[in-house]
């Protein structure tokens, strides 16, 4: 498997360097759809800039990156193309070696649940076969690699893109079950941007599933290992952030960038739902709807882990998307993350009901984001309510999106322990719905 | 002696009595008189000397329509009846007639069938499109204005001048929407009228209004001299008149059509006064109730006459006197003597050394993070390491 993988890897890095010596490398990057105020290039250079002109990067409202974004570009602004092309092959590799594992543990799984008789007997068609399965990480990588967003998001310098690369090495890190690791780049998704926090819950699930240790709230050795989990992941934020402190000498960089993730202040339009909102919120009610939408992201987390706790990478996948559909400056490559991890579902196909209609909302809005960007901002015919219905309708289309996995996912593992054909009471065909 | 002073008496009685005739003849011929100069009477009574008008559409697009042409009629006529452009201060959005949608381009209409073209080719826009703004509006009425702003953006009335002041949009109760994205209040607008009236801009002060609720933008003037009309009371809209199907939207509102009718009946010379134009457009014909208000005005409205505000009649003095100039030459030839200075040709500083910076070598950077940062992040870096893969694979490396 390693040569097609080479190969893809290859024809990204070519898309990409062939993107960033042409004249479109300019345009994407400042697009707003790829570059956020929290991680946009220009930003980047103004901060390393300013810290060559002795003032700290944090003192304006303009540079919102972690202090160890400032040491890594220290050395390497001069090769950042570079970078981020290497930073997008490792997330890529990463998740592929991370599949690779998971298709194992998935495949283990189903046998011991066919020879327990967990089964139905009907349902030969819906069990995964090794066969299928083979071309999955395949696909994954190049899903990540070839897709358009990851692509603009690669060429606008973005550093969503390290961000990323954190939470694949993360994924791969709790497939592979190494506790420590994972709480490690646990620490450094959450310390990059708040709302990895989430993904806590999912990776203590799969770690608990892989230690054969049954979650039950009275067990002593699920508590024990939850403490010991929760200690590693929040020891080694201390020690990061404690280590963030020491670079410039002062924690000027709490504020700038989670206070600055947390309470909003920059409405500059991208594709997420704060910042039309807030532009036509009152002063007076601006606390009280800030707090209902962060905690709106942070909610579905313990819903979804009483749903899904036999399936913890499912939850990963599904609190990843809310996270990026949900979070306070969502761009396209936090979208494009989440997308990648589209084909390990793949054999839900069968039990998607919208399928069609999303992707082509998703597509449309996508190509009409610049449209009506250039219409509001240049042509003046239109204005910030068209830009914003747009960006309602691709969040709307992502959501639906999810739930339409989510419906489809939870049916399948329905009809594996219940059979394919359903008859209700009377014995007429039944229909499953999400309720 | 006895005989010259009965003579001396009767020439003085036959004086007194020719005295006293003249007198009577002088009476009479001053009540004959009494017409022509009830008439100059008039004639200098409104004490104006100077004619202004600022007319304002406050709309934009190309719904809008009507209101350009409720302005640009307006304009016409003040410019028929004798208000030069240079004394009228025209705020348009300017984008009907070269708007894609307009099937004739290059031209407004005022009347359906196309019959009254109101655009042509002398019309002079004195704030167009995005300068019509409420703060450029008020500028102009206070004579705030940047020192850079031409002569015919200025409103340079002074205390002998009567304005006329027409404004045209969409309205409310209390406010008057500006280009669809700010407003202007009842108050503003007032206030902006006091200040005219303390800075002695204005003699006498015309303001037409013809909006929805237009009543209320006129409710809060406190100044003397302002006689206000508006097109509709408080609570009322104001409608327009009639759509053109060839081009597809409605071209007049109803008040400034019939206020336009009114107009056309006036010639520079007409004796017709307010109180007609506050009968123009009755409930019947405007559908909305126009109202009006002169508490504010001195003068009875039936003494003002309509030219006093929508023309522009100069006071002429007739004198049959001749005068004559001679040119002063001899003062002239001698102010500018010619200076012969050795200049050197001029040429442009070197502005960007191009040069230089090409050769330049990339500049230090001044900023290392602190040894000890990096030394704890290898540290941890390199702990993390270990602690994945074994301490035994220490041996492998070293």
């Amino acid at each position: 498997m390693a040569a097609p993988l080479v190969l893809v890897v290859l024809a990204a890095v070519t898309v990409r360097a062939a993107l960033y010596r042409s004249s479109l490398a300019v345009f994407i990057a400042e697009r707003v759809e790829v570059a956020s105020p929290l991680n946009a290039w220009k930003r980047v250079v103004e901060g390393l800039a300013l810290l060559d002109l002795g003032v700290s990067p944090y003192s304006g409202a303009i540079f919102h990156e972690t202090p160890l974004i400032i040491y890594l570009f220290h050395f390497l602004i001069e090769y950042a193309e570079l970078v981020f092309m290497i930073t997008d092959v490792l997330t890529a590799v990463a998740l592929y070696l991370a599949i690779q594992d998971f298709n194992k543990v998935v495949f283990k799984k189903q046998k011991l649940l066919i020879e327990l008789d967990k089964y139905a007997p009907d349902v030969a068609e819906l069990i995964q076969t090794p066969m299928e399965m083979h071309y999955i990480p395949l696909k994954v990588a190049l899903f990540y690699l070839l897709n358009p967003y990851t692509v603009m998001s690669c060429v606008a310098k973005s550093t969503c893109a390290i961000n990323n690369s954190v939470i694949a090495f993360f994924i791969l890190a709790t497939i592979k079950g190494s506790a420590f690791l994972s709480a490690v780049f646990l620490a450094l998704a959450t310390y990059q941007s708040l709302y990895p926090l989430t993904l806590f819950a999912p990776a203590l699930l799969y770690l608990l599933q892989r230690q054969f240790i049954p979650i039950k709230l009275k067990s002593k050795s699920f508590w024990l290992y939850t403490t010991q989990y929760a200690s590693l992941y929040l020891c080694s934020l201390v020690v990061i952030i404690c280590l963030s402190f020491f670079l410039l000498n002062s924690w000027d960089f709490i504020p700038s960038v989670y206070g600055f993730i947390l309470s909003v202040p920059d409405l500059t339009p991208n594709i997420g739902l704060f910042w039309y909102f807030f532009a036509e919120m009152f002063e007076h009610f601006s606390l009280f709807f800030v707090c209902v939408f962060q905690i709106n992201v942070f909610f579905y987390t313990i819903p979804l882990a009483i749903k899904l706790k036999e399936h913890p990478v499912f939850f990963m996948f599904v609190q990843l998307a809310i996270i990026s559909i949900f979070k306070s400056y969502p761009t396209l490559g936090d979208v494009a993350l989440y997308m990648a991890l589209l084909p390990v579902w793949s054999h839900l196909y069968r039990f998607l009901r919208n399928i069609f209609i999303l992707s082509c909302v998703l597509i449309f809005c996508s190509f009409l984001f610049p449209v009506l960007w250039h219409l509001w901002i240049y042509a003046g015919s239109a204005n910030s309510n068209f830009y914003y219905a747009i960006t309602l309708t691709f969040n709307i289309g992502q959501i639906l999106l999810i739930s339409d996995y989510f419906y489809a996912f939870l049916r399948r593992e329905y009809y594996l322990t219940h059979g394919l054909h359903l008859t209700r009471q009377d014995g007429t065909e039944a229909m499953l719905v999400l309720k | 002696m006895a005989a010259a002073v009965p003579g001396a008496s009767g020439a003085r009685a036959t004086a007194a009595l020719l005295l006293l005739l003249l007198l009577l003849l002088g009476c009479c011929g001053a009540a004959l008189a009494g017409s022509p100069q009830d008439q100059a009477e008039q004639f200098f009574r409104s004490g104006h000397t100077n004619n202004w008008a600022v007319l304002v559409c406050t709309s934009r697009f190309w719904f809008n329509y009507r209101h350009v042409a409720n302005t640009l009629s307006v304009y016409r006529s003040v410019k028929r009846l004798g208000i030069p452009d240079s004394h009228i201060v025209l705020m348009l959005a300017d984008d009907m007639a070269c708007n894609p949608r307009n099937p004739k381009p290059a031209t407004v209409f005022s009347h359906k069938n196309m019959e009254l073209n109101v655009y042509g080719d002398d019309v002079e826009v004195d704030y167009r499109s995005y300068e019509v703004t409420v703060e450029n509006f008020l500028r102009v009425l206070t004579g705030r204005i940047p020192p850079s702003t031409p002569r015919s953006k200025r409103l340079l009335s002074d205390d002998r001048s009567n304005i006329l002041i027409y404004m045209t949009g969409h309205g409310g109760n209390g406010f008057l929407k500006f280009q669809d994205s700010e407003e202007i209040t009842n108050v503003e607008l007032a206030d902006a009228f006091e200040q005219m009236w303390q800075k002695r801009r204005y003699n006498e002060l015309l303001f037409i209004i013809d909006t929805c609720q237009g009543a209320s933008m006129y409710e809060r003037f406190y100044s003397p001299n302002i006689m206000a009309l508006a097109s509709s009371q408080v609570g009322e809209d104001s409608l327009s008149h009639q759509p053109d199907l060839g081009i597809g939207v409605h071209l007049m509102d109803r008040y400034t059509f019939y206020v336009l009718e009114f107009l056309e009946e006036i010639h520079p010379a007409s004796q017709t006064n307010m109180n007609d134009l506050f009968q123009v457009c009755p409930k019947s014909l405007c559908v909305s109730t126009p109202g009006h208000r002169t508490d504010l005005f001195q003068r009875d409205p039936q003494k003002v006459l309509i030219t006093d505000f929508f023309g522009s009649v100069r006071k002429v003095e007739i004198t049959t006197e001749t005068l004559s100039l001679e040119r002063d030459v001899a003062g002239f030839e001698s102010k500018f003597p010619e200076e012969e200075l050795a200049t050197e040709p001029l040429k442009y500083a070197e502005q960007l050394p191009v040069a230089q910076i090409i050769h330049q070598k990339p500049k230090q950077k001044d900023w290392h993070p602190p040894g000890g940062f990096i030394l704890g992040l290898w540290a941890l870096i390199i702990m993390v390491f270990f602690k994945t893969y074994g301490i035994k694979h220490m041996k492998h490396v070293f």
